[in-house]
């Protein structure tokens, strides 16, 4: 270290080495600078998009903004299920928020009592952080901004407007249009699109029966997104509505349905159990398909309690069953029509004359009738509904004959109506007896007498009896039941493009005819008129044995106890001159269907027809002086005319004052 | 009027004179480094001059009037209180094991009325006047290696160990740092400097094995691996090089940046400053900050190289590197290149006690190029 010095040696060489040092200390606190440039040129100028990206990540997030469900509206644009504002409350964990505490605030501004706490703490516990549990939902507005107010002073608090799915019409329309409920795990699956996030939102609501359940995906839409701005506590500063991906609500359904009709089912049914479906019988439309009793659909979006649901699940009359499509019932009397057109197409001569007085012996039994018609042509004996006529009628033809016109009526039939829950019923023939009876696979002559009146294997839904109604109505197409017109905006194929009947166009007018009768001399007499001026309907009753009368149990009529009662069924159409709406009422365990279905269905058509604008007119202007029908309006296509056929004729024309 | 050497005595100590000799520039740079550290922590209060670049600027006003009187302070004075200062901060030191403020797990504050006293500050400076007025009396020849060298290794070791038992990690590494710096610039001998690096090598991590609390540790290998727990210990340093990366050339603007406006950069307004700044005016701003920074320094180590009293030299080049060590430990933390220590910025960051004992420190240096031709005599404190 020693340097020559001139002078102050010691001093000097003191001073030498502090200058080289502090040179050198100099240099050091410069590299020390630089390294920190390099540093910050490496951050900024090198890493910087990768950074800005990672501050993007914070700033910003993506709150999903659920879209509204598509809405479902009935065929004049009555809208049966939409969305209404939902305040709700929930909370998400967060730094610097205790959970229990927390509670405790909100329970001052909201009922909440202490099962509820516990149960809402351990949901908070378990949820990933920041992901928000609800509390409550469908505040009060006072709730609401009560909450809202404080909500900065309570971290992890927020109460936001969501939007509920909400049924204006509450039971009539509850089995067709269903309801949407909370999301099951079950639900969740790992593909598909149920595997959507969406599911796991809160607010999120999954079709659960009916229209709901079947277009659930068209209904959903796609979920937007809201961008926002967040602080490090994931506390929302600001929003950014340029950035924001709009929701695409879900599409709008419409229905055939009339919302009138539908309401007017759920009136005139009351307590009663049982379904009415309604066709117009040009082009398949299903105007009306209601089930009784019903529930409120409502109550399924905010979740049943126990106690509602076992109310609903155990009360005998099983308002939870969509009557019109799952449950199938013997037709009964209604299905002699069938009988009639099978007789008719296969040579039967409908003048045959059978006597009744009611009782007949055949095949080693006695076999029974309401009451003795005394003698009856085909014409009178469907009017008079009478039993003993069929058994015979239908042996001359054998249950395949009979089958084959009846599936032609779309009888055992499952349509495609878009919603689900049909059950097909069975029409039998030797080839089901074959199928389904491995011990006795013999079709037995005994079998058949039943199987003419309706009762024995068939099975059917009102469906199916309101499509053979509107087909006899028709009388020229097999015309298919539509119950979803359009989906978002699309229109479905209409229920008149599936080709004709290949029956002769008289034998059906034939049994039009009959039906007729059976309206004003039959069984259903005084029916036909329904206050419409000359607008008057056609029908056929049926009363179907809900059990076997020889267990001691069935009891015919409205008497005894109610679930051994006969089911009662009316089929109906109206206008008779020119029909358009044609119907199926069925009242299980209803007793005799000429007094407790046909008024039901009379009533549904009147409403039908009074909303037409045609008919309206018809009925408004004023009565056109009677004059002689023209001979080729007659409906009569079997000559010679009996004297029975000849007063139901002259009963059909002669006007009621 | 300049000074030489060759100024009469009496001139120089006339009061006009001794104000013309003080470093205006220095003090000019000094000022814009203050200013920008209100103008980001008006910034950071979203556009608010409370609660921090209102007090900002009235402490650094009246600390630089502080400065200014200390600078004209003769430097005999300042040498013949540099052992009393130092002995009265090592007082303190120990009260404040006794009956300090407790404060975040550290006692490192002694309450004095409403005004709080952090002893290790006053002992940053003192320790500093120790050494240079020790060394001042010292052989060029025995500062290299002697036995007197236990002096000064007691002088630095004694009042670190205090702090860092406090704890207060960051300022014994910086009292220690600034003690090494002082008795190397002093002339100690390469080879003991060689031996003493050998020995830190082998020595430091059983240190930080047993000698680190929890925490310490935990920010420790934090830095060693910042991503292993992003939002926990690692977010600090996580967040810090966000701000600064996505600060990009020119910045986000003036108060627009997203890191420290909406709370994700901690401790933003103290030991993170220099991050909102990197992130609202980027490279540019930070660049130009740490010019000034680089100034400062260049302009304090020249006062203690035109000394001509080896006290002066040694006290200005002391309290430069003590300087320099703050503006490089807080850079290289928030840079993510040091663990996260309690260390500010200097002059930038809010916060009194660091601003006053800089200002101080910087009255010092001041002192000493004020009075740089005078001779401090020959160590027995003649003046007093």
């Amino acid at each position: 270290m020693a340097e020559p010095s001139i002078f102050f040696a010691e001093v000097n060489e003191r001073q030498g080495v502090f200058h080289r040092r502090a040179f050198l200390l100099g240099g050091c606190a410069g590299v020390g600078l630089v390294a920190l440039g390099g540093q910050l040129a490496h951050l900024q100028l090198i890493e910087t998009q990768r950074y800005e990206k990672l501050s993007a990540n914070n700033q910003f997030n993506f709150r999903m903004t659920p879209p509204p469900r598509g809405l479902i509206v009935d065929r004049n644009g009555v809208v049966l299920a939409s969305n209404r504002p939902n305040f709700r409350l929930m909370v998400a964990k967060d730094k610097g928020m205790d959970p229990a505490q927390t509670i405790k605030t909100l329970a001052e501004f909201v009922p909440l009592d202490d099962g509820r706490q516990a149960r809402l703490l351990k949901d908070i516990a378990n949820a990933p952080r920041r992901s928000p549990v609800q509390v409550m939902e469908d505040m009060s507005w006072e709730q609401f901004s009560a909450i809202n107010i404080r909500a900065p002073e309570l971290p992890g608090v927020t109460a936001d407007m969501g939007e509920v799915r909400v049924y204006p019409y509450g039971g009539a329309f509850a089995h067709v249009i269903g309801y949407v409920a909370k999301v099951n795990k079950t639900d969740l699956t790992p593909s598909g699109p149920n595997a959507d996030p969406i599911l796991l939102n809160p607010g999120f609501r999954i079709g659960r029966q009916g229209v709901e359940q079947a277009f659930d995906l068209d209904l959903r839409g796609k979920p937007g997104a809201q961008k926002v701005e967040v602080d490090a506590n994931g506390h929302e500063v600001s929003t950014d509505p340029a950035g924001d991906i709009r929701a695409i609500p879900g599409r709008e359904i419409v229905l055939t349905l009339d919302a009138d009709i539908q309401n007017r089912a759920e009136e005139v049914f009351g307590a009663q159990s049982g379904a009415a479906v309604m066709m117009d019988c040009r082009n398949g439309d299903i105007l009306c398909m209601y089930s009784g009793p019903s529930f409120d659909a409502n109550k399924f979006v905010r979740g049943l309690t126990g106690a509602e649901y076992r109310a609903l699940a155990q009360y005998d009359h099983k308002p939870l069953f969509n009557k019109a499509l799952t449950a199938t019932y013997p037709p009964g009397s209604t299905f002699k029509t069938l009988v009639a057109l099978a007789a008719l197409e296969n040579g039967y001569d409908p003048a045959t004359v059978h006597v009744c007085s009611r009782a007949w012996a055949w095949g080693g039994r006695v076999w029974h009738c309401d009451k003795a018609h005394g003698a009856l042509d085909m014409k009178g004996a469907i009017a008079q509904s009478c039993d003993i006529y069929f058994y015979q009628c239908a042996l001359t033809l054998g249950p395949d004959r009979i089958a084959v016109v009846a599936r032609k009526f779309g009888l055992g039939e499952v349509f495609d109506i878009g919603i689900p829950g049909q059950k097909a019923g069975l029409v039998p023939d030797t080839a089901y007896k074959r199928r389904a009876f491995k011990k006795d696979p013999v079709w037995h002559p005994g079998e058949t007498p039943s199987m003419g009146i309706g009762q024995g294997y068939t099975h059917l839904n009102p469906l199916q009896l309101c499509v053979q109604a509107s087909r006899l109505a028709n009388g020229r197409k097999a015309l298919h039941p539509r119950l979803i017109k359009s989906v978002g905006g699309v229109e479905r194929p209409r229920g008149s493009d599936f080709g004709d009947l290949p029956f002769d166009p008289k034998h059906i007018d034939f049994v039009r005819s009959a039906m007729a009768a059976v309206t004003v001399v039959g069984t259903a007499a005084g029916l036909s008129d329904m206050g419409l001026g000359d607008i008057k309907m056609a029908g056929k009753s049926g009363t179907a044995q809900a059990f076997n009368y020889a267990s001691g149990h069935g009891q015919h009529g409205a008497t005894g106890e109610w679930k051994f009662r006969d089911h009662a069924w009316f089929i109906a159409f109206a206008p008779v001159d020119e029909p358009r709406y044609a119907m199926s009422v069925l009242v299980e365990h209803g007793g005799f269907g000429a007094s407790t279905s046909g008024p039901l269905a009379r009533e549904l058509l009147r409403i039908a027809l009074l909303k037409d604008p045609e008919i309206r007119a018809r009925v408004e202007k004023p009565m056109p002086i009677p004059q002689a029908p023209a001979p080729q309006t007659d409906p009569d296509v079997v000559d010679p005319p009996t004297p029975a056929e000849r007063a139901v004729d002259d009963a059909i024309r002669t006007p009621i004052p | 009027m300049t000074v030489s050497a060759l100024t009469r005595p009496g001139e120089r100590d006339r009061l006009i004179v001794k104000i013309g000799e003080i470093d205006w520039i220095f003090c000019l740079t000094l000022c814009l480094i203050a200013g920008a550290g209100a103008v980001m922590l008006f910034s950071i209060a979203g556009s608010s001059w409370t609660p921090w670049a209102g007090a900002h600027l009235a402490r650094f006003a009246l600390f630089f009037v502080v400065m200014i009187v200390l600078s004209l302070v003769d430097l005999r004075v300042w040498f013949a209180l540099a052992y009393p200062i130092y002995g009265v901060g090592f007082l303190l030191l120990i009260a404040v094991m006794f009956m300090g403020h407790h404060a975040l797990g550290a006692q490192r504050w002694l309450q004095a009325g409403p005004i709080g006293i952090q002893p290790s500050e006053i002992m940053k400076i003192g320790l500093v006047l120790a050494l240079a007025r020790f060394y001042h009396g010292l052989s060029g020849r025995s500062a290299q290696l002697s036995w007197w060298l236990i002096v000064p290794a007691l002088l630095i070791l004694a009042p670190v160990a205090l702090v860092a038992k406090q704890p207060d990690l960051g300022t014994a590494i910086l009292m220690l740092l600034t003690g090494v710096i002082v008795v190397v610039l002093a002339g100690l001998s390469w080879r003991l400097i060689a031996a003493g690096a050998l020995a830190l090598a082998v020595l430091a991590p059983p240190i930080v094995m047993f000698g680190l609390h929890g925490y310490q540790k935990q920010r420790l290998t934090t830095f060693l691996d910042p991503q292993a727990d992003p939002s926990g210990a690692g977010y600090h340093t996580l967040q810090s090089s966000i701000a600064i990366g996505s600060g990009g050339l020119l910045g986000k603007g003036y108060g627009l940046g997203s890191q420290s406006q909406l709370n994700f950069l901690p401790e933003k307004q103290t030991d993170f400053i220099f991050a909102t700044l990197a992130e609202e005016f980027g490279f540019v701003g930070c660049v130009s900050i740490l010019l000034l920074y680089a100034a400062v320094i260049f302009m304090a180590l020249r006062t203690a190289y035109l000394s001509h009293s080896h006290f002066g030299r040694l006290a200005a080049a002391g309290v430069t590197a003590t300087f320099a060590l703050y503006v490089l430990i807080n850079g290289s933390m928030v840079m993510g290149l040091a663990p996260v220590v309690g260390v500010p910025m200097p002059l930038l960051s809010y916060g009194g006690t660091v601003m006053l004992t800089v200002m101080v420190g910087f009255g010092l240096v001041m002192a000493v190029r004020v009075h740089r031709y005078s001779e401090v005599t020959s160590g027995k404190g003649s003046l007093l």
